[in-house]
């Protein structure tokens, strides 16, 4: 009986947890795994990674490993498979590349050692530490995504040490995005009290319109909204044209790709989230405790301190944990009316998946901003009663 | 009368295999009955009318009906009638349809349906209400729906679990009277559960006053109330005056209990019970006189704590045999209107309506 | 705001709730307004993204529908759209049903793994499908695109569902059976009545969800694949031309018109099967 039961309902979920296994659980655990592995050079360069396998890291490797690194990075350049050995060895020291290309150009004409020629070449060939990074990059596993994303990298020997500054770019990223999802969340927050507080008390007609013009945008896609904002916000867009026919200002402001449009646009985007879990718990707050408490002889904003705001808290932490949340993950809507000291993390994984091929920070960014998220869900569960039960829309 | 329709044999009841919810379980119902499950909250009344409906398993013993053990039946196999306390009535259905539901499920044709429906609707006097949703109708009204429903396709048993505990109080008095008469009227055998002990005595057949998962006696109302069969079911029905003494002489019908600032009173004796041992005297309020009542009674004088007023009737309270909390009730059907707070005034009862139980250590 | 929510009598509003209701107001204004103006840009004479317009047109509605790129968009939105629905409302159905009945353990971490797409930050999914649909030969196609829209809207079926499920009231099952209807008489007769309002709204976000997608789209769709959000997206990169203005009204009177639904199906709900509970708008 019982277990029928447990068959049946097996059964049932089954054809899900497999569609939402093969399809989103197995693509993201290897996305994240990219994060730490290190295949370039020992999938395309094999035979230099057993010889390096067997240098002791003491002086420059044999001239069997010169040759072989040359042969193999020459042909898999032919096939046209050397750019991410390069871009690994690049991401490990900027200048491997050029260094690299310079010596494979110039190997044609070589005679006799490729050791002595490459050495002569450049000096860097001779550098035990050239070659204790090309060996450290054979893999299979490696730190330097996650390091790199927080503004980190290997030493020479080994030792963490902060990137140079020119290159340290991701506490900043991770800052600012922190900074932006904040002050988004506390916007949100403080416009929607009121606004939930009002719709709750409005006699029932008014609070069905009210509902209604908060749902739309709820409703209405991301991308249109953003599109709206977009196109209000341009030097000759409508905005801009009120201001200079009232004569309030002589020259079109400048608004679009600005932080202000970002704020603009996300708190657009995001206050209904905040609204519809507050109305909700407002909604539900029975005007008895505020009687009683007045009956006891509370004054009006006593009332609203001891009584009402911690009897609605429940509604503004869902609301502004929910905000949080999706601000974290914002990708279109800084995109499109943000200017590039706006952008936020997912604007950086997106980059460094499609524009800057450097697939391992992607996915290191990509597992911190899960991670982020994560212990925003994890809190949410836990704090947040009524969090398990609902969904992003209502 | 000796057709049993449902046997109970030593059923016993644990949800989660730790706590015992039912304790040996014996109980027969006969056929025609209506029998009321009366206790306190969480004493496994629903759990016994669960596990009879076939919504819960046993965890051991035996329930059969009309001979034919239960234990393994799936509750949609039984043909037992229910009505929930919530009604339960399908929200998606119209009345109807809900009426209509059980006897689709019987495969009975469209126009023996239509006409049983009617019939069922007219007993419960909701006939021109068929085609509305049980949220358009009232309390009382979805009630009887319930009611209808567990009745139309003609169960030989029908279990109420509190069926009335969401009416007010004229409703559910007006309820009671019409229960009763459909069961008069059908032969149905009826199990019924409530907490309202004036519900349980006015409507049933027999009573079984549960506590603690044990049936602590099953019985008329009026041996239920006049004799019960111990301390639990004598503070539990009906108001009572309990006074703790010694038992100081008996023979086998009266004794006379010693309380402990030396009064005696002499009183029915309930099980058995030597002298010297710890005993309850159980004594009603309402059979308290005011005044001397002849041979054969109590008479003692008592002073006048408090008067509580009800309208038809009197309350005192009465410090009595170093008790200062015994109550009396009278109707001034004997003129002594004019009883003072601090007054002393004789109170007498006969020695038939005192019983002497023995001293439970409980409540 | 403490002493407005007392109403104890039915007096003139305090100034304190005077401005409780401006603010709310101008918010409510500030919500819908962005919104509103696409309308009269969509409907401009002229070729400039300008208020107030030289003159109204529907020139680039025209243009909108006379485009073939417009056209496929729309065409693929809804494919993948009505696909997505489809696949995710019944696996996402079921799934709910199988999670209400069973008894056992991990059942809180099969619910947690499934509804992991929708807490999951939207770029990071589309990074991992980019790269997984890619490795399996299903980037640029519309079945990655359903594929992905469906991890993506199910777990809003499936949570709806299973809160309808929760939310009922297992003495109706006990009534039924009582009434003589086995299991699957029950399940048929008074299950899944109950729960068609909120199957229907499942599949209603799932239709959301995939229309309103474009993270994903900007990854795995070529321009064969594009729906209409990733042309609009491609539309406004390139030239900011008046239709993608046409294309976002035709896009909120679809959004205003699948709210409308979900609307109706509510108030149908609380009328005929809820009774009048703590549902959220
Ligand atoms: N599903 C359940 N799981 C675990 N324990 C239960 C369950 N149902 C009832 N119990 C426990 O079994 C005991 C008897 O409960 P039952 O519902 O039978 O009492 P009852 O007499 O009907 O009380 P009431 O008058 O309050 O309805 C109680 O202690 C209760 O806590
Ligand atoms: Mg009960």
């Amino acid at each position: 009986m019982m277990t029928r039961r447990n068959l049946l309902a097996a059964a049932l979920i089954a054809p899900l947890l497999l569609l939402v296994f093969v399809s989103f659980i197995v693509p993201l655990g290897a996305t994240l795994y990219r994060a730490v592995e290190d295949a370039e050079i020992s999938t395309i360069l094999p035979k230099t990674t057993a010889l390096l396998e067997q240098w002791n890291g003491e002086g420059v490797p044999s001239e069997q490993t010169y040759l072989s690194l040359m042969n193999e990075l020459r042909e898999a350049q032919e096939q046209q498979k050397a750019g991410p050995v390069l871009n690994r060895l690049n991401f490990e020291e900027t200048g491997l590349r050029s260094m690299l290309l310079q010596g494979l150009r110039a190997s044609g004409q070589f005679s006799g050692s490729y050791k002595q020629n490459l050495i002569a070449l450049n000096p860097r060939w001779g550098d035990p530490h050239f070659w204790g990074l090309v060996k450290r990059s054979t893999g299979p596993w490696t730190p330097l995504y996650f390091l790199r994303s927080v503004d980190l990298k290997l030493g020479p020997n080994g030792a963490v040490v902060p990137t140079a500054d020119e290159e340290a770019v991701f506490i900043k990223l991770f800052i600012r995005t922190f900074e932006i999802s904040l002050v988004v969340t506390l916007i949100c927050a403080v416009l929607a009290y009121p606004m939930a507080y009002t719709l709750s008390i409005l006699p029932q007609a008014w609070t069905n319109i009210g509902i209604m013009l908060v749902l739309i945008p709820f409703w209405t896609s991301i991308l249109v909204r953003t599109t709206a904002w977009f196109i209000i916000l341009q030097r000759e867009g409508p905005i801009n044209a009120l201001l200079l026919s009232l004569h309030l200002v002589e020259q079109p402001v400048t608004m679009i790709f600005t932080r202000f449009a970002v704020y603009l646009a996300m708190v657009h985007v995001l206050l209904p989230f905040a609204i519809l879990p507050l109305y909700s718990v407002m909604k539900g707050i029975k005007p008895d405790y505020m009687r009683a408490a007045a009956s006891l002889g509370a004054p009006g904003w006593r009332r609203f301190l001891r009584i009402y705001l911690p009897l609605s808290m429940p509604g503004v932490a869902s609301g502004a944990l929910m905000v949080f949340m999706l601000s974290v993950g914002f990708y279109i809507t800084p995109a499109l009316v943000g200017g590039s000291g706006d952008q936020m993390i997912s604007y950086f994984i997106a980059f460094f998946t499609n524009t800057s091929v450097n697939w391992g920070i992607a996915a290191a960014l990509a597992a911190l901003l899960m991670g982020m998220t994560g212990i925003l869900v994890a809190i949410a569960w836990l704090l947040v009663p009524g969090f398990r039960s609902g969904g992003v829309r209502v | 009368m000796s057709d049993p329709i449902v046997v109970f044999d030593s059923i016993t009841k644990s949800y989660d295999g730790i706590n015992t919810v039912l304790h040996g379980l014996d109980l027969t119902i006969e056929r025609g009955e209506f029998v009321t499950l009366l206790g306190p909250s969480g004493s496994g009344k629903t759990t016994t009318l669960m596990i009879l409906a076939g919504f819960e398993d046993p965890s051991g013993g035996t329930i059969s009906l009309d001979g034919r053990l239960l234990n393994h039946v799936p509750a949609h196999q039984r043909g037992i009638g229910v009505v929930f306390q919530n009604y339960a009535l399908f929200p998606h259905m119209s009345v109807a349809g809900n009426l209509s539901f059980p006897l689709e499920m019987q495969g009975i044709g469209r126009a023996e349906r239509d006409q049983r429906i009617k019939a069922a609707l007219d007993m419960v006097k909701l006939g021109p209400l068929g085609e509305r949703r049980p949220s358009e109708l009232s309390g009382g009204q979805q009630q009887r729906v319930a009611l209808a429903r567990a009745l139309v396709f003609q169960p030989k048993l029908v279990l109420m679990d509190e069926p009335l505990g969401a009416l007010d109080k004229q409703l559910r008095e007006h309820m009671q009277i019409e229960i009763k008469h459909i069961h008069e009227q059908l032969g149905v055998t009826l199990v019924y559960v409530t907490h309202d002990q004036s519900e349980a005595l006015t409507m049933s057949d027999r009573v079984a006053v549960f506590n603690h998962g044990r049936i602590q006696q099953l019985a008329s109302p009026a041996t239920i109330y006049e004799e019960p069969a111990n301390a639990f079911v004598a503070s539990f029905i009906g108001e009572n005056n309990r006074l703790v003494g010694t038992i100081a002489t008996r023979d086998a019908t009266y004794c006379r209990m010693a309380l402990e600032d030396g009064t005696q009173i002499e009183a029915r004796l309930t099980g058995d019970l030597a002298i010297g041992s710890k005993a309850v005297l159980s004594l009603r309020p309402e059979r308290v006189m005011v005044g001397d009542s002849g041979p054969n009674a109590n008479t003692f004088n008592a002073r006048i704590e408090e008067l509580i007023y009800f309208g038809d009737h009197t309350k005192l309270r009465l410090s009595l045999g170093g008790s200062s909390g015994f109550m009396a009730r009278t109707s001034f059907k004997d003129g002594l209107r004019d009883l003072q707070r601090g007054a002393s005034i004789p109170v007498s009862w006969s020695r038939d309506c005192g019983r002497v139980l023995p001293f439970m250590e409980q409540e | 705001m403490g002493t407005a929510s007392i109403p104890l009598s039915r007096q003139r509003p305090s100034t304190g709730r005077l401005l409780l209701y401006a603010v709310t107001g101008v918010l409510l204004v500030f919500l819908v307004a962005p919104i509103a103006v696409v309308f009269p840009l969509s409907l401009s004479a002229g070729e400039l993204l300008v208020l107030p317009t030289p003159g109204y047109s529907w020139r680039w509605y025209a243009d909108f529908f006379n485009s073939q790129r417009w056209l496929l968009a729309t065409y693929n939105s809804f494919v993948v759209g009505i696909l997505t629905t489809l696949i995710a409302t019944t696996l996402g159905t079921l799934a709910a049903i199988g999670l209400y009945l069973g008894r056992f353990r991990g059942k809180a971490l099969i619910l947690a793994l499934l509804s992991l797409p929708m807490v999951t930050p939207v770029i990071v999914t589309a990074i991992a499908l980019y790269f997984s649909l890619s490795a399996v030969g299903l980037g640029s196609t519309l079945t990655g695109l359903v594929l992905a829209h469906t991890v993506l809207s199910v777990p809003y079926v499936l949570l709806t569902v299973l809160a309808s499920l929760q939310a009922f009231d297992p003495n109706l099952l006990r009534a039924a059976a009582s009434l003589g209807a086995n299991p699957v008489q029950s399940f048929y007769r008074v299950v899944l009545p109950l729960i068609t309002p909120a199957v229907a709204t499942g599949a209603l976000f799932a239709f959301a969800t995939s229309f309103d997608e474009l993270i994903v789209a900007l990854f795995i769709a070529s321009p064969d694949q594009f729906t209409l959000p990733r042309q609009m997206y491609a539309g406004i990169r390139e030239f900011l031309s008046p239709t993608i203005a046409a294309a976002a009204v035709l896009i909120i009177l679809l959004s205003v018109f699948l709210l409308m639904i979900n609307e109706a199906i509510r108030k149908h709900a609380i009328r005929h099967i809820l009774p009048p509970t703590d549902r959220m708008p």
